[in-house]
């Protein structure tokens, strides 16, 4: 529960994955281009994953791979990890798969999202504490949320460190004390 | 022990830290008498003209600035055990040399405040900062290496050095081990366990207006 209001928990959550009905729904509206207001049985459609977690769990559907994971982007990840645009396919790529890999029971998901978070890692080592300005390079466009806190976190805290070593004032004004207030009559 | 630096991204500025380091011990030759100053973490003094004492840095510092006193730089901070340091941390790969704790915000503070106190300042000024890069060079070339860890053990490192890559490497562990964990996929066929939710079917009665 630890997770409830964070943020990014919850966007994740908003992320699509594809799932067939095993019982018909009336009353819905899934797809807007159909006649009317109900989903087939054995029908495919895309649900984002909090509403599909919960149908899944009253055996009114099942799931599969979402497109994130197909084959197309194992390949690519296989052949090299560090270059693959994985925001594109969605910001929250590794918080997804840790949520969908029980639900799908598929154990590849977990060994993929391992190789290749190990290998952006190493990339982002080395890019955030030897950039000493940041970058506007092409690798900003594809990390995921997650590596980018992690990026950001590192280039702060060398940011603060070298500023510290320039030297300065030990005491700073307060931003608050900066304006005067007017009396108001 | 939080600071008032943004708690998401650090604990502790690098100004918190140096302002941690001030309470390290040094010597001083005061050049006028005092009576001992009597403060809530220790008396020190009787201060005579020309006996070291030990004070602390901060104490130390105040004193500097106002001509009543002369630092005599720690033992560490001479031409030849610095070049001795490099060399070793030039040498040896894995392991880092073992240095005092707060060296690098102590000899900046000596560095811009008691300047004329120290023997061959550039060139120990030098030293420092080269010493100070071959560490932290070391330290990303070893944080490459680990991975699907959960602990990461690194001996000999400085404060100062250990708040710059506290909060990338606490992300990154927390990562790994979210990532790494084998137990997390249960088998589709096994029936559900006590402790997931098991949704309720029946039909439901329609809500009172």
């Amino acid at each position: 529960m630890a997770n409830y209001y964070n943020i990014d928990d919850i966007l994740t959550e908003e992320e699509f994955v594809p799932v067939v009905f095993h019982k018909s729904a009336n009353g819905v509206i899934i797809d807007p281009s159909s006649e009317t207001n109900s989903v087939e049985q054995g029908a495919k459609v895309e649900l984002p994953l909090w509403l599909a977690q919960e149908l899944y769990l009253r055996q009114a559907i099942s799931i599969s791979v979402p497109a994130c994971f197909n084959q197309k982007t194992r390949l690519e990840i296989q052949a090299d990890a560090a270059c693959v645009d994985l925001k594109f396919r969605s910001p929250y790529f590794y918080e997804f798969g840790c949520k969908i890999a029980p639900l799908v029971g598929d154990k590849s998901v977990e060994i993929l999202l391992l190789s290749a978070f190990k290998i952006r890692y190493k990339e982002i080592l080395t890019k955030a504490y030897t950039a000493a300005y940041t970058a506007t390079s092409k690798f900003f466009t594809l990390l995921t949320k997650e590596e980018t806190n992690l990026y950001e976190a590192a280039q702060s805290s060398m940011v603060a460190f070298k500023k510290w070593r320039m030297g300065g004032p030990r005491l700073q004004r307060a931003s608050v004390l900066g304006r005067k207030r007017k009396l108001i009559e | 022990m939080a600071g008032q630096s943004d708690p998401h991204i650090s604990l502790f500025s690098a100004e918190e830290v140096e302002f941690m380091a001030e309470d390290e011990l040094i010597e001083i030759v005061p050049n006028m008498r005092m009576d001992p100053l009597n403060f809530i973490c220790g008396d020190f003094g009787p201060f005579l003209p020309q006996i070291a004492t030990q004070v602390p840095l901060w104490l130390a510092v105040a004193l500097k600035k106002r001509g009543k006193c002369a630092i005599r730089p720690p033992q560490w901070m001479s031409v030849e055990n610095l070049t001795r340091v490099l060399e070793g941390e030039r040498d040896t790969q894995g392991a880092f040399q073992a240095l005092p704790f707060h060296y690098v915000e102590i000899s900046r503070l000596l560095f811009d405040h008691a300047r004329d106190d120290i023997p061959d300042m550039y060139m120990v000024r030098s030293l420092v900062e080269d010493i100070r890069d071959v560490r932290i060079h070391k330290v990303e070339t070893s944080l490459e290496k680990f991975s699907g860890t959960s602990a990461v053990k690194i001996p000999n490192l400085s404060a100062m050095e250990v708040n710059i890559i506290r909060p990338f490497v606490g992300r990154a562990l927390q990562a790994f081990y979210k990532h790494d964990n084998p137990e997390k996929i249960p088998d589709v066929d096994r029936a559900p366990s006590g402790h997931t939710r098991v949704a309720n079917n029946e039909p439901r009665r329609p809500l009172r207006r």
